[in-house]
């Protein structure tokens, strides 16, 4: 007895004495491991190469053809980069009315014809906000030796914002021919003459789309668990396939989705994320409805040296969905004209103006809009855009004028309300709230005006949320509570009495 | 609410009456009627005004945009368009900052003075036999730093030893050029450029020989015997390229020199004059060199055979102190002289047929003795063999 006794000791001595060696051993190791992980040989040197686009004008090559040295592709990179950032160097030289980077992508003596402009604007407080948002370029000629090079740039469209005294005194768009000659300096393609061969004033003809929009008749559309972050972790496929299916058996046809700038990557468009827009447009095919895309959501920059940037970022996502059957429409942006006060109206609606050419240029077959946030500014840029949408939270009594109103001052195109809806929150941050019968009438009422006049509609929204992110609506709680229960369907997913009313009186 | 609305229906009203013609009594008219100046011409634009108001004027150039304040004087306004822009060749758009925002453009040449031709030239040095050419690249440029326009004429000259030569050619793209192609010699070509009676500097072009063609070797030495001490050189002739130029100074040239035993010697000498030079010390034995050279890649030389004579046919060798002191010698050369010191003296020793050990010796004044010591050769019958100079002599049995 004794014996087994002393055996079961020992037995658990020895153990524990093999376990407490092991895991100081454990530990010692991965002290030994985590102390190795600071010296990554491949990292000691900072070798990585950290390149930040800034300035992604549209670029584009014309056959080469030159005299002189045949070109190769590495040399031209070379000199397409070193030009492109001649020419941002040189807007932020006069934007700034300072010298930053000038010497490098300008010879010594092509630079002192951009120093003295500097220094008369600089002593008379001019400055110029400019960008050029398309190159088309020529080589001309490559020297024997490989040092100086002559490119032809045609059709540069530059958008120069003058101000004089700190007021702008001049927004144009001109469309020029360039001749450039540039020396390979220090390893930089320089820039030794630049001649402005032609130019004159850019104005986009508005074209068409080759489809029509047809008449609306749909719904915002987030799924419940990620209001404004659609394309976040919680994407998933069979709940918006499942949220598709409940849109088309409410008689509904399509539906409008929102790409927020910073969040797809801005310039460098996040392909993964893209991917899940692909697939969204996918399911959307599966249950036979339209989406309309609204780019730019949560963009509120437009300064004038990111529009290359924003140029960028809408070329990949429309040229990449272009083709999609299920798209329906580009919206630019959702409401931008709530950014007027506080960027100014002409730079965000020269930058609109653009912007819409980008799109029109890259996809010639769907319809593009801007979704205003009311009635009034809808009548800007208007005979560009193929069809007119602005959104409505205001007295439903006023809205069949409202869009008379529009229709009389802009007769010959589309007009749909891309959102629309009241909150059926009643409670303590808004005692005089509306209830769920209130809700339900108010649809029921906006779709017989929408009946009567034949109006387009895309209402907000499906669900009811539970979290609203602050950048949304801010951090005042009677918003949030409002914002929360614009749905036809509840948090739970019992529905609202309003459903009824989705797509019919 | 209402404020905004105010607000956008203005801004509205305004850019509608800005895109229209003016409906206000301001009339703005442009006066001066010209459009092409010259770099480096006063400038100045005039407008007849109706207003007393002085708008900025916009001028846009190719190196920049600024603005131009207005001298109004009697109803006219006048511009003075600053030299920094109106010396510069391009097209110079303006508008002018009224409610009609007029505008128009005016179109700078360059001025038809050539002042500085800015020449380039590469690549700097070009390989004879007319295939492989230079390119001179002339940028003609007025006193304000404008290339001259298109077409204009340039021309390039030049020489080459007796020929000279002069190609007229155009300005296009605001640059001239031209290849000059090298001649069957090497040398240098001197190349100028002139534009409107203005001449360049002179530039120079390096023609380098082209590749070597196949070469000849031939060697020299003092005697013909293999006594380990004397150097034969080796020598090239005069390697020229296939046009009849000698290479240029330091071309690398290695000699490989296979002896009877197929082991391979290599040495190396660089070319002076055409001609490369490498040394190589005698062997001790009788042996057979053949030698050829190559520059790597390029060009080889014919084989040479070199005979090397044994330099002694006999010696002795004398066993005292218990044969424990073994006296190689004399060693005579070929004149019956001591052989130079240090040749090599090599002693195997034997036990039962077997290999136990290798001394060696350099010979001194004609003599090499080895001591053999009793605690590593105890006394016993060993086999001794004596070679040097590749002749080897055996003493079998010898009692230690």
């Amino acid at each position: 007895m004794t014996g087994i006794n002393k055996n079961i000791l020992r037995s658990i001595l020895v153990l524990s004495y093999i376990a407490i060696i092991a895991f100081v051993l454990f530990g010692i190791g991965s002290l030994l491991s985590y102390l190795n992980t600071g010296a990554d040989r491949s990292k000691m040197l900072h070798t990585e190469i950290k390149k930040v686009d800034q300035y992604l004008p549209k670029t584009a090559w014309e056959p080469l053809n030159n005299e002189g040295r045949p070109m190769d592709n590495q040399t031209l990179n070379a000199i397409q980069n070193d030009y492109l950032d001649a020419w941002y160097v040189k807007h932020v030289a006069y934007k700034t009315n300072t010298l930053v980077g000038i010497d490098d992508y300008y010879t010594e003596n092509a630079r002192k014809n951009i120093i003295s402009i500097i220094s008369k604007n600089k002593s008379e407080n001019i400055s110029i906000v400019s960008t050029t948002l398309q190159h088309h370029i020529t080589l001309e000629f490559f020297s024997e030796d490989g040092q100086l090079a002559v490119i032809s740039d045609k059709d540069v469209i530059e958008y120069k914002r003058i101000y004089n005294d700190e007021l702008l005194v001049l927004e144009t768009t001109e469309q020029t021919n360039y001749k450039i000659i540039l020396l390979l300096e220090d390893g930089f393609w320089r820039i030794r003459h630049i001649i402005k061969e032609k130019s004159k004033n850019f104005n986009s003809k508005f074209k068409p789309a080759q489809k029509n929009i047809g008449l609306l008749k749909g719904i915002n559309y987030y799924p419940k668990a990620s209001p404004w972050n659609m394309f976040g972790d919680k994407f998933n496929t069979n709940t918006i396939l499942q949220d598709f299916d409940i849109i088309k058996k409410a008689g509904l046809t399509s539906i409008r989705i929102f790409v927020p700038y910073e969040d797809f990557g801005k310039a460098n468009v996040n392909s993964k994320k893209l991917k899940k827009l692909k697939k969204v447009l996918d399911l959307a095919q599966i249950k036979k409805l339209k989406v309309v895309i609204t780019l730019f959501d949560f963009y509120g920059d437009y300064s004038v040296l990111n529009w290359t940037l924003n140029q960028h970022h809408a070329t990949t996502i429309v040229s990449n969905l272009k083709n999609h059957p299920a798209l329906l429409a580009w919206d630019i942006k959702n409401e931008p004209n709530l950014d007027f006060e506080s960027r100014g109206t002409l730079l965000i609606t020269a930058w609109l103006n653009y912007m819409i050419d980008v799109i029109k240029t890259t996809d010639t077959i769907h319809p593009v809009t801007i979704g205003w946030s009311n009635a009034e500014s809808a009548t800007i840029l208007s005979d560009k855009l193929d069809f007119i949408t602005f959104h409505y939270f205001e007295d439903l009594n006023a809205l069949e004028a409202t869009y008379l109103n529009l229709k009389l001052e802009i007769p010959n195109k589309p007009i749909a309300i891309t959102e629309f809806g009241i909150s059926s929150y009643k409670g303590f941050w808004n005692p005089l709230g509306s209830t769920e019968l209130d809700q339900s009438n108010y649809h029921k009422k906006a779709q017989r005006i929408f009946k009567q006049n034949t109006l387009g509609f895309m209402a907000w929204t499906l669900y009811d949320f539970t979290t609203i992110p602050k950048k949304v609506v801010g951090v005042l709680p009677w918003r949030k509570r409002a914002q929360e229960h614009f749905g036809f369907i509840k948090q739970n997913g019992n529905i609202k009495p309003a459903f009824k009313h989705i797509s019919k009186e | 609410m209402h404020l905004k609305l105010t607000y956008i229906l203005i801004s509205g009203l305004i850019t509608l009456l800005a895109s229209t013609t003016s409906k206000n009594n301001e009339t703005i008219q442009l006066l001066t009627k010209q459009i092409q100046f010259e770099a480096g011409d006063t400038i100045e634009l005039n407008f007849l005004t109706t207003s007393t108001k002085t708008p900025s004027l916009y001028i846009s150039s190719s190196y920049g945009s600024t603005l131009v304040k207005a001298n109004l004087e009697s109803g006219i306004l006048k511009y003075s368009i600053p030299q920094l822009i109106s010396n510069k060749k391009g097209l110079v758009n303006w508008t002018l900052l009224s409610e009609n925002k007029l505008c128009g453009k005016l179109n700078i040449t360059a001025n038809q003075k050539a002042k500085v031709l800015e020449t380039y030239l590469g690549p700097p040095s070009i390989e004879a036999g007319g295939t492989d050419y230079a390119m001179l690249v002339v940028i003609p440029s007025d006193l304000y730093d404008n290339p001259l326009a298109d077409s204009t004429l340039v021309t390039i000259k030049h020489q080459f030893l007796e020929n000279q030569g002069n190609n007229t050619v155009f300005i296009k793209n605001g640059i001239a050029y031209k290849n000059i192609y090298s001649g069957k010699k090497s040398g240098r070509i001197l190349a100028s450029s002139e534009c409107l009676a203005f001449n360049s500097k002179e530039y120079t072009i390096n023609v380098m020989p082209a590749i070597p063609s196949n070469f000849k070797i031939n060697y020299n030495r003092n005697h013909k015997f293999a006594d380990g001490n004397q150097i034969t050189t080796f020598s090239t002739s005069i390697i020229k390229d296939k046009h009849g130029n000698i290479v240029s100074d330091g071309t690398y040239v290695e000699f490989f020199i296979t002896n009877t035993s197929n082991v391979i010697l290599k040495t190396f000498g660089t070319t002076l004059h055409g001609i490369a030079k490498a040394k190589m010390i005698h062997p001790d034995h009788e042996d057979q060199w053949h030698v050829n050279a190559f520059i790597e890649g390029m060009a080889e030389s014919n084989t040479i055979t070199l005979k090397f004579l044994p330099i002694i046919s006999h010696f002795n060798v004398l066993f005292s102190q218990n044969n424990r002191i073994i006296t190689v010698g004399p060693l005579k050369s070929f004149m019956n002289q001591m052989v130079p010191d240090g040749l090599e003296v090599e002693l195997s020793v034997y036990e039962n047929n077997i290999k136990t050990q290798t001394l060696y010796k350099s010979s001194f004044e004609g003599f090499a003795t080895f001591k053999l010591d009793t605690n590593k050769f105890p006394s016993k019958n060993y086999t001794f063999k004596i070679k040097t100079a590749g002749i080897e002599k055996t003493r079998t049995n010898v009692k230690l």
